[in-house]
């Protein structure tokens, strides 16, 4: 920390380099991204992960380097967030109208927006909620529910499906407030073990086979099932919950900022640190360990109501423990409490299995393995937390 | 400001505090004397409320601490200094000192004024407000735990041991900023081991040993006695 405030105190050197830093990190970055996507030979891949493992050694060994590329960001916010969403808008673009690179796209956003909604819990309060997969269950089914019984429409399923998700948040939350660390990890387990085997067994949720049939969301006479037509150009049908997806990881990210810099983050970061001591210092631990519970599973619904309108097809097979153990390690490898390395973790997790069928019988062993690796050699994660402005200068 | 009146607690089947009774008056500076596991550091969970009084009452300005709750204390005008500082180590010392100001919810005060009315009481703090706390010295985080009881301005402030584990210069020129306070008219609890320092800026003090209350009186008086004498001394 103190090498960064030193680092910032300097003269800056003239704003071309920093812009030049920052265009560089997020075109490469854009790049690699799609060379892997686009990458079919396994050979391709492997190389491609080598490129980016040197990548973060270099980070590793050379922390100043870290430090440069971040002052160079926070020098020129305005055109790194502009070129961000520039990089967003026009990525489908250039996916050669591979419906399968855009379908790994769209799940590896909604699973980046499961690992924000995690990152709440686990990087910001440290409260091991092995239940978001549940959380996910239960927006998508609510919502795919009302769709198919009620023919409610996609946009008003979106937020009654939070809500009930958050009611069933909070209720999870109650009983948990009386455990702590592994117990409470163990009563989130045993929800989500729960909730599966009742979408499993009830009649009106479809039982095992699941629901079918769910009808893709229309905006403005636009059915999400078409594709995309714009200056002579074809995208196809993802790309709709590609462009829907990144809304909403946006929407997680500025939500995620704004916790982090308010009182409510500062407070899950106190308990976090010594529930006894924040409760002296007025910290309702309680109530702010609910709401993190809420928070979670507010942004797990949204994803859960894409995912089942934009697969059209869901089961409860699709939210075991399994998916929540998948986002928990997501938020590990990206790095606890930091919103840029939770997505990478969500993109590397996504996107590692599927490229790697080869290995098919081996993937979870794959998974573990560099869980392990990441604990040894970089267990801050990808990117550690960062420090935040909350009642200090800006 | 402070009142225990006949507070009994135990830890499971062993009896820790009997009777207990303690009064501190506004802008009073009374401290709490006593060994090792005489009950003092119960005394300080039975007042924050951490700990249930089996029978007994706790009241700070007035209001019963079991209805109102530890995390509604800060509003009520009480900072803490709680054993081994207990600051948050991750967190800024600002943001520590943030969460004690807002937690005291006092709207007439403001935040930049609070802090630079603490960088003056503890100038060592003044070029560390973004340093995290985890990272400081044990005195610079005494001074900072000090700093987060005082920023929300409160009427009545509550320390456990605040002078363990530093060094005897460190401990002088702590007590001479606590002294400031009880000048500045704030009502002070302090819970120590050390009789000598704490009875010379106290104006009463109580002895507890076993959990009970074996002594009390003026701080004149208790430097004289004989028991502290024998004890301490």
């Amino acid at each position: 920390m103190a090498n960064h405030e030193l680092s910032l105190a300097q003269p800056r050197p003239a704003t071309g380099p920093d812009l030049a830093i920052v265009a560089g990190v997020q075109l490469g970055g854009a790049a690699l991204l799609g060379a892997f996507l686009l990458g079919e030979k396994t050979a391709v891949v492997v190389a491609l992960l080598a490129v980016m493992g040197a990548i973060f050694a270099l980070l590793q060994l050379r922390p100043g380097l870290e430090e440069r590329i971040v002052s160079a960001f926070r020098a020129q916010r305005r055109p790194a967030l502009a070129l961000g969403v520039g990089i967003v808008l026009a990525y489908p673009f250039f996916m050669q109208g591979s419906s399968y690179a855009l379908h790994l796209l769209v799940i590896a956003l909604l699973y980046s927006v499961l690992a924000l909604a995690l990152n709440f819990q686990l990087g910001s309060a440290n409260i091991p909620n092995f239940a978001t997969g549940a959380s996910y269950g239960i927006g998508a089914y609510t919502s795919a529910l009302l769709a198919l019984n009620f023919g409610v429409s996609f946009w008003l399923t979106l937020p009654v499906a939070a809500v009930v998700a958050t009611i069933f948040g909070f209720l999870l939350g109650f009983p948990s407030m009386r455990t702590r660390e592994s117990y409470l990890a163990l009563v989130t387990i045993a929800f989500g073990i729960v909730v599966h085997q009742l979408l499993n067994n009830f009649s009106w949720t479809g039982g095992p086979n699941g629901l079918v049939g769910i009808p893709a969301p229309t905006i403005f006479g636009h059915s999400f099932a078409q594709p995309i037509e714009v200056l002579g150009f074809r995208l196809p049908s993802q790309a709709n919950f590609y462009y829907l997806s990144a809304a909403l990881v946006a929407l997680s990210i500025l939500s995620a900022k704004r916790l982090h810099d308010s009182r409510v983050g500062l407070a899950w970061n106190a308990l976090r640190a010594d529930p006894l001591a924040a409760r002296c210092q007025g910290i309702d631990v309680v109530w702010y360990k609910m709401l993190a519970f809420g928070v979670d599973a507010f942004l797990a619904a949204f994803a859960g109501t894409i995912y089942a309108f934009y697969v059209s097809y869901i089961s409860p097979d699709n939210f075991t423990f399994l998916v929540s153990v998948t986002i928990m390690t997501m938020v590990i490898v990206g790095g606890m409490d930091n919103t840029l390395g939770v997505i990478l973790g969500a993109f590397l997790l996504t996107l590692l299995p599927e490229k790697l069928r080869i290995f098919a019988d081996y993937r979870l062993l794959f998974v573990g393995v560099i869980v392990i690796l990441f604990l040894i050699l970089r267990p801050q994660g990808l990117f550690p937390q960062r420090p935040r402005h909350y009642g200090g200068p800006q | 400001m402070l009142e225990m009146e006949r507070v009994n607690t135990s830890y499971g089947t062993v009896p820790m505090l009997r009777e207990v009774s303690l009064r501190v008056g506004e802008g009073e500076m009374v401290c709490l004397l006593g060994p090792n596991g005489a009950g003092k550091s119960t005394t300080f969970n039975a007042i924050c409320g951490l700990l249930r009084a089996e029978s007994g009452q706790v009241r700070i300005a007035g209001r019963d601490v079991r209805d109102c709750g530890t995390e509604a204390l800060a509003s009520l005008g009480v900072g803490f200094v709680p054993e081994g500082r207990r600051l948050f180590p991750t967190l800024t010392v600002r943001e520590n000192l943030r969460l004690a100001f807002d937690a005291a919810r006092a709207p007439a005060l403001e935040f930049a004024a609070q802090i630079e009315k603490m960088a003056q009481l503890f100038p060592r703090i003044r070029e560390r407000l973004d340093q995290r706390s985890g990272t400081m010295s044990g005195g610079e985080q005494a001074m900072v735990a000090l700093a987060r009881a005082l920023i929300g301005e409160p009427r009545l402030v509550v320390m456990d041991e605040p002078s363990l584990g530093l060094s005897p210069k460190l401990i002088d020129e702590y007590f001479q900023i606590v002294a400031r306070i009880r000048d500045q008219g704030k009502a002070v609890l302090l819970i120590e081991q050390n009789a000598e320092t704490a009875l010379s800026i106290a104006e009463r003090g109580y002895l507890l040993v076993r959990g009970r209350i074996a002594l009390q009186g003026a701080s004149a008086d208790l430097l004289r006695d004989d028991t502290i004498r024998h004890m301490y001394l």
